[in-house]
């Protein structure tokens, strides 16, 4: 009997040193999220990841565990964002042939696209009076979060504000696209599907590969390209201000 | 496969460095996302692993920020406080972005659908790969 409460001491304290735990709610959270989403017929409003961060919200709530001890134990799955980003690469080169053929579609849509994003959010934030901590989160809101979060740690906005904003961003988009689309008399699956992709990043390219294969591959190409782009430029516009 | 996991720590890591560093002011993961895509270029060719490695990643990619995204419980009254205009701002400046972009692009695009009236053909099979 002694043995077994030593044992079960020792796995108890090397379960709370290592990782396992928040790792493991964090897998199994999303898990249910995929899960629930897809009994929802994977509607935009059934985000898988905001799911799963409400669900590890309300979980922590509950146990009164300090956001930074999940933080250290579900860094291993932080982690693997930054490899996935740097993977971006592999679709956008697939996808190179299209880039090549539609080069002009694509540039414009990125020259229009990629500044109304920004300047939209940040001049309506502005103009009902949002603190700049609010502002500097919002401008990257269009980018997909893998790079969100480093441009917003780039012009000092705060990270995880970000993250939420930028889904939040992504669901509106989802829902809002196909219905500007009909409004606007909008019918090419090619623009439909980039400014998808450029306004509401991967949930928007989501919501576009269920209106079509075309329309799928040019929300991805948005999506990227305008990644890339705003990381690109947007420290250097803010250096201006 | 393992040879394409280094590849992107790799990269991965000289983007770490160049943003440490302060050559260049971009996340350390988009330097490495445009040096893989430099490299794959320069190769002409995909390396059927790294394909493999990408599918299996990014289907997870909304899982990578979970962790990240619970932060903002630590701001939620932030969030309460500002709540009117950043809602107008994520609502509003989306729906203004989408009808503003497709509507000049769609315009503009009557002069591009006609030098690639025949490209349609050869995208069906460009578009097969795409997710997330």
């Amino acid at each position: 009997m002694s043995t077994l409460s030593q044992l079960s001491g020792l796995t108890w304290s090397s379960l709370a040193e290592r990782p396992v735990m928040e790792t493991g709610a964090t897998v199994l959270a999303f898990w249910a999220a995929t899960r629930l989403s897809r009994l929802g017929g994977s509607h935009p409003l059934l985000n898988p990841t905001l799911l799963a961060i409400i669900f590890i919200s309300l979980g922590l709530e509950a146990t009164h565990i300090p956001y930074e001890t999940y933080l250290r134990g579900a860094d291993t799955i932080h982690f693997m964002l930054g490899p996935a980003v740097v993977l971006l690469a592999v679709p956008l080169f697939r996808q190179r042939a299209v880039v090549r053929i539609s080069a002009r579609l694509i540039a414009v849509g990125l020259a229009i696209g990629l500044p109304v994003g920004i300047l939209s959010a940040v001049g309506i934030a502005w103009a009902l009076g949002a603190s700049s901590q609010t502002i500097l989160s919002l401008a990257p809101k269009s980018v997909t979060a893998g790079i969100a979060i480093g441009i917003s740690e780039q012009i000092g906005g705060l990270q995880t504000l970000t993250i939420v904003l930028v889904i939040m961003t992504g669901v509106t988009g989802a829902v809002l696209g196909p219905i500007i689309a009909r409004l606007a008399r909008v019918d090419d699956p090619r623009v439909v599907g980039l400014t998808m992709g450029i306004a509401s990043h991967g949930i928007g390219t989501a919501r576009a590969l269920q209106i079509s294969e075309v329309a799928g591959a040019f929300s991805g190409l948005g999506m990227s390209l305008n990644g890339v782009l705003t990381a690109i430029l947007l420290p250097f516009i803010w250096k201006l201000f | 496969m393992l040879e394409q996991i280094a590849r992107v720590l790799c990269w991965l890591c000289v983007g770490e460095i160049a943003s440490r560093s302060g050559v260049l002011p971009l996340p350390a993961p988009v330097t490495g996302l445009i040096l893989l895509y430099a490299e794959l270029a320069a190769r002409g060719e995909l390396p059927q692993d790294l394909g493999a490695l990408a599918d299996r990643l990014l289907q997870f990619l909304g899982m990578f920020f979970v962790p990240a995204g619970v932060g903002v419980i630590a701001h939620l009254s932030l969030l309460k406080a500002e709540a009117v205009p950043i809602l107008a701002a994520v609502v509003g400046g989306t729906a203004i972005t989408l009808f503003v972009t497709m509507v000049v692009v769609n315009r503009l695009g009557f002069a591009i659908a006609n030098d690639q009236g025949r490209a349609t053909g050869s995208l069906e099979g460009a578009t097969r790969d795409v997710n997330s």
